[in-house]
C-alpha cells in the first residue's frame, strides 16, 4: 500500500490558440502530503483540469516544477511518463470511460496488463478491487448493465488496482444523483483512511469537498485560500 | 483468455454489421482475384500446351486476315526434304459459321485432310476417327465446346454457314468431337471440300489463313520460323512465322487482353477493398478515441493503441480474405461447378497458391488500411482526445 507527497512549484501553464496566449496557470504553488485528500474548487475554465492532468503526467507543464513522490515529472519524457503513469497514478475521470464491450472484471484487469504478473494474481487482485468497491457480485456484468454510481465504483476499482500512490479524481460525482454521490465519496474516504491514498479531487460541489480533509481554491491560475474541514474520520464516526 | 485476446475479439464484434461489410468488402476483391488469375493461369497453361507441340504458325506478313496461296506448302516442305526436321505441314482456311437461324459464332477451318492428323497429334483422334477423316470428304470434327453446347454427337449430319465464302449452309458429317484436344472450341472440316463448293459458286479457291509447320525441336523451331520467312522474302506474298505460343497470345490479345484486363480489374478492386477498410478502421478508431485516451490515461503506450488497431484491421481483411479466397477454391474444387467451361482452357481450376497469394494480398490490404488509423491513435494526444478536440 503505497502513498506519496505531491509539490507543485511556480506551476505555469499556457495554451495558444490562433497564436494568442491562454493562461491557465500562472506560477502555481501547492504542497499535499502523502495520505491526504484535497478538494480542488475553483470556476469553470480556472484551471482545475488542467492542474489534475499536469500532476498526473498526462500534459506538460510550459514552466515550473511537478514532484510527485521521487519523481520529477518535468525531467521525464513522453514515453517515461506513460509508463510511470501505471505505476503511481489512479485517474478517475466524470464519465467514468469504462471500456464497454468488456465487464467489470475485465475493465479492472485492463491495467495490470502492464504489468509482470501470473494470470491468477491478476484475478486475485481483481477481485479484491472489486470487492473494495463493493462490486464483488457484479464481476461479469457489462458497463450498460450497471447503473451510473456502479459504473464510477468500477472505475475506482480499476484506479486502485495497481496500489498507485496518488488517486486523481476529476468531478467523479459530477455526473451522479445526491446519494449515489455520496456513497461514491464515501469510497474515497476509505481508500484515503484504510489504504492511505493520497487524493486530489475536482469538484464543484460544496458538500462533496467537504468529504476531503483540505479545499483548495483555483481562481485566475492562482490558489487564492485554503481551508480545512472539520469532518470527522469514518473510522472515528463509526 | 488472455485479455489482450478477448479485447481485440470484443473490438471485432463490437459493430458487427460495419465488420461484415468490411470483411465483404475486402472478401469480394479477393474472389475476383481468385477467378481472374484462375482464368490467366488457364490461359497460360493452354497457351504452354500449345508450345509444346513444337509448331510454327505461318501467316501474311501484313495481317492474319489477308490470304496466302495453297501453293506456300509446297515451298515449306522444300525446305527440309528429309522431312526429319519439319514433320509435317497443314494449311488452314478460317471460315467462321453459325448454324442456320443462330447467332452464335462458331470457329470453323478447313485443313489440309492429308497433313491434319500428324500436325495435330494433341486432338488423338482414335483410329475408326482418322479413317473416317480421311474416307468422308464431309468429315468435320467438333470442338467438344460447341458439341457439347449444340448438343451435336458423332454420327450427326449436320449444317453449317461460313462467315466467309460460299457463304451458304454446308453440310457436314460429325466423326469426332475431339474430347482430348487442349483447344476445345474450334471446328475442323476438310479443304478439299471447302476448294469444291467454292468452285461450285465461282469463288477464288486454294486460299490459306495460315499453316501450322510441325517441328521435330526446338531448335528447328527455332531455325526454321526464320528460314520460312526468308524464303518468301521479296515475294508477292511475304510471311510472318511465330511459334505457336506467341501467335495464339496476340491471337488472344486482339480479341480481348484478357491478362492485362484482369489485371487492372484486379488493382481496382483491391484499391476498393483498401478504401473501404481504411473507412472502416477510421470509423471504429473515431468511435473509440476516448476509450483509447483512457488506455493511455492507464499507462498504455501509443505503440499499444497503434498495434491495437493495426491487429484490428489485419485480422478483419484477413478474414474477409479467408473467405474471398476459400469460396471460389471449394466451389470449383468440390461442387458441381468444378465443370463449368470456359472457352480456351476449358474447365475452371482454381489452384491452392493462388488462393495463397490472394490471402497475402488481403493481409496487404489489411496493413495498408490500418497504418493511418493506427498511428492516429499512437500520436493521439490524451488530454486533447478527453476534452473531444481530436
Ligand atoms: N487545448 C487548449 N487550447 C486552448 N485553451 C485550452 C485548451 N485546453 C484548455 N484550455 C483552456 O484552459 C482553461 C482551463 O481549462 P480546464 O479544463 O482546466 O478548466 P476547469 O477548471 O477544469 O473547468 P471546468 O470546471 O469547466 O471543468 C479553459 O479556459 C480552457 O478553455
Ligand atoms: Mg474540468
Amino acid at each position: 500500500m503505497s502513498s506519496a507527497d505531491i509539490e507543485i512549484k511556480k506551476l505555469k501553464k499556457v495554451y495558444y490558440k490562433d497564436k494568442m496566449e491562454i493562461p491557465v496557470l500562472a506560477g502555481l504553488d501547492l504542497s499535499i502530503s502523502a495520505g491526504e485528500f484535497v478538494a480542488l474548487m475553483g470556476p469553470s475554465g480556472s484551471g482545475k483540469s488542467t492542474l489534475l492532468h499536469l500532476i498526473g503526467g498526462l500534459d506538460t507543464a510550459t514552466a515550473g516544477s511537478v514532484r510527485v513522490g521521487e519523481s520529477l515529472l518535468e525531467t521525464m519524457s513522453e514515453a517515461q511518463l506513460t509508463s510511470w503513469r501505471s505505476r503511481h497514478v489512479g485517474f478517475i475521470f466524470q464519465m467514468y470511460h469504462l471500456v464497454p464491450v468488456l465487464t467489470a472484471a475485465q475493465n479492472v484487469e485492463l491495467p495490470l496488463l502492464l504489468f509482470k504478473m501470473k494470470s491468477s494474481e491478476r484475478k486475485e487482485r481483481v477481485k479484491t478491487a472489486l470487492t473494495i468497491v463493493g462490486l464483488g457480485d457484479r464481476m461479469d456484468h457489462r458497463p450498460n448493465q450497471l447503473s451510473g454510481g456502479q459504473e464510477q465504483r468500477v472505475a475506482i476499482a480499476r484506479a486502485i488496482v495497481t496500489d498507485p500512490d496518488v488517486i486523481l479524481a476529476d468531478e467523479p460525482t459530477g455526473d451522479l444523483d445526491a446519494k449515489t454521490s455520496e456513497e461514491i465519496l464515501n469510497l474515497l474516504n476509505l481508500l484515503n483512511e484504510e489504504f492511505g491514498k493520497t487524493i486530489l479531487m475536482v469538484t464543484h460541489d460544496p458538500k462533496a469537498a467537504a468529504h476531503a480533509k483540505k479545499t483548495v481554491h483555483l481562481e485566475k491560475g492562482q490558489l487564492e485560500r485554503e481551508e480545512f474541514s472539520n469532518r470527522q474520520p469514518m473510522a472515528a464516526a463509526r | 483468455m488472455n485479455l489482450r485476446l478477448v479485447y481485440l475479439h470484443r473490438n471485432l464484434t463490437r459493430n458487427v454489421r460495419r465488420s461484415l461489410l468490411t470483411c465483404a468488402a475486402v472478401g469480394l476483391p479477393i474472389m475476383i482475384y481468385v477467378l481472374s488469375m484462375s482464368v490467366v493461369h488457364g490461359v497460360d497453361k493452354f497457351l504452354d500446351n500449345s508450345a509444346k507441340q513444337l509448331r510454327i504458325v505461318v501467316t501474311q506478313k501484313t495481317s492474319i486476315v489477308n490470304p496466302l496461296p495453297e501453293g506456300h506448302r509446297k515451298k515449306i516442305e522444300a525446305l527440309d526434304e528429309s522431312k526429319q526436321r519439319l514433320t509435317s505441314v497443314c494449311g488452314v482456311q478460317w471460315i467462321g459459321g453459325q448454324r442456320e437461324n443462330d447467332p452464335t459464332p462458331l470457329s470453323v477451318m478447313a485443313a489440309d485432310a492429308d497433313s491434319f492428323v500428324s500436325t495435330m497429334p494433341e486432338y488423338e483422334l482414335t483410329q475408326d476417327e482418322i479413317d473416317a477423316w480421311q474416307k468422308d470428304r464431309q468429315a468435320i470434327i467438333i470442338g467438344s465446346g460447341p458439341a457439347g453446347q449444340l448438343g451435336w454427337k458423332i454420327g450427326d449430319r449436320v449444317s453449317i454457314v461460313p462467315t466467309l465464302p460460299p457463304y451458304r449452309a454446308m453440310e457436314f458429317h460429325v466423326i469426332s468431337t475431339a474430347p482430348k484436344a487442349p483447344d476445345n472450341q474450334s471446328i475442323f472440316f476438310r479443304k478439299d471440300y471447302l476448294n469444291e463448293e467454292l468452285k461450285k459458286d465461282g469463288f477464288p479457291e486454294g486460299q490459306v489463313s495460315f499453316f501450322f509447320v510441325k517441328c521435330a525441336t526446338k531448335k528447328d523451331l527455332d531455325e526454321f520460323r526464320e528460314k520460312i520467312d526468308a524464303a518468301f522474302a521479296g515475294s508477292l506474298d511475304e510471311t510472318r512465322s511465330l511459334d505457336e505460343k506467341t501467335f495464339m497470345n496476340e491471337f488472344i490479345a486482339q480479341q480481348f487482353d484478357l491478362p492485362k484486363n484482369l489485371a487492372i480489374l484486379s488493382g481496382l478492386t483491391v484499391f476498393v477493398a483498401i478504401m473501404a477498410a481504411m473507412n472502416t478502421m477510421s470509423m471504429n478508431f473515431r468511435d473509440r478515441i476516448a476509450e483509447m485516451a483512457t488506455l493511455k490515461s492507464l499507462g498504455f503506450s501509443g505503440g499499444f493503441a497503434f498495434s491495437l488497431i493495426q491487429t484490428e484491421s489485419l485480422l478483419l481483411c484477413s478474414l474477409g480474405g479467408l473467405v474471398g479466397a476459400i469460396v471460389p477454391f471449394v466451389v470449383f474444387t468440390y461442387t458441381p461447378a468444378r465443370d463449368f467451361q470456359v472457352p480456351l482452357i476449358q474447365t475452371l481450376v482454381v489452384e491452392w497458391v493462388t488462393c495463397m497469394k490472394a490471402l497475402g494480398i488481403a493481409v496487404f490490404i489489411g496493413l495498408v488500411a490500418g497504418v493511418w488509423p493506427s498511428w492516429m491513435a499512437m500520436r493521439m494526444h490524451v488530454v486533447r482526445a478527453l476534452r473531444n478536440l481530436e
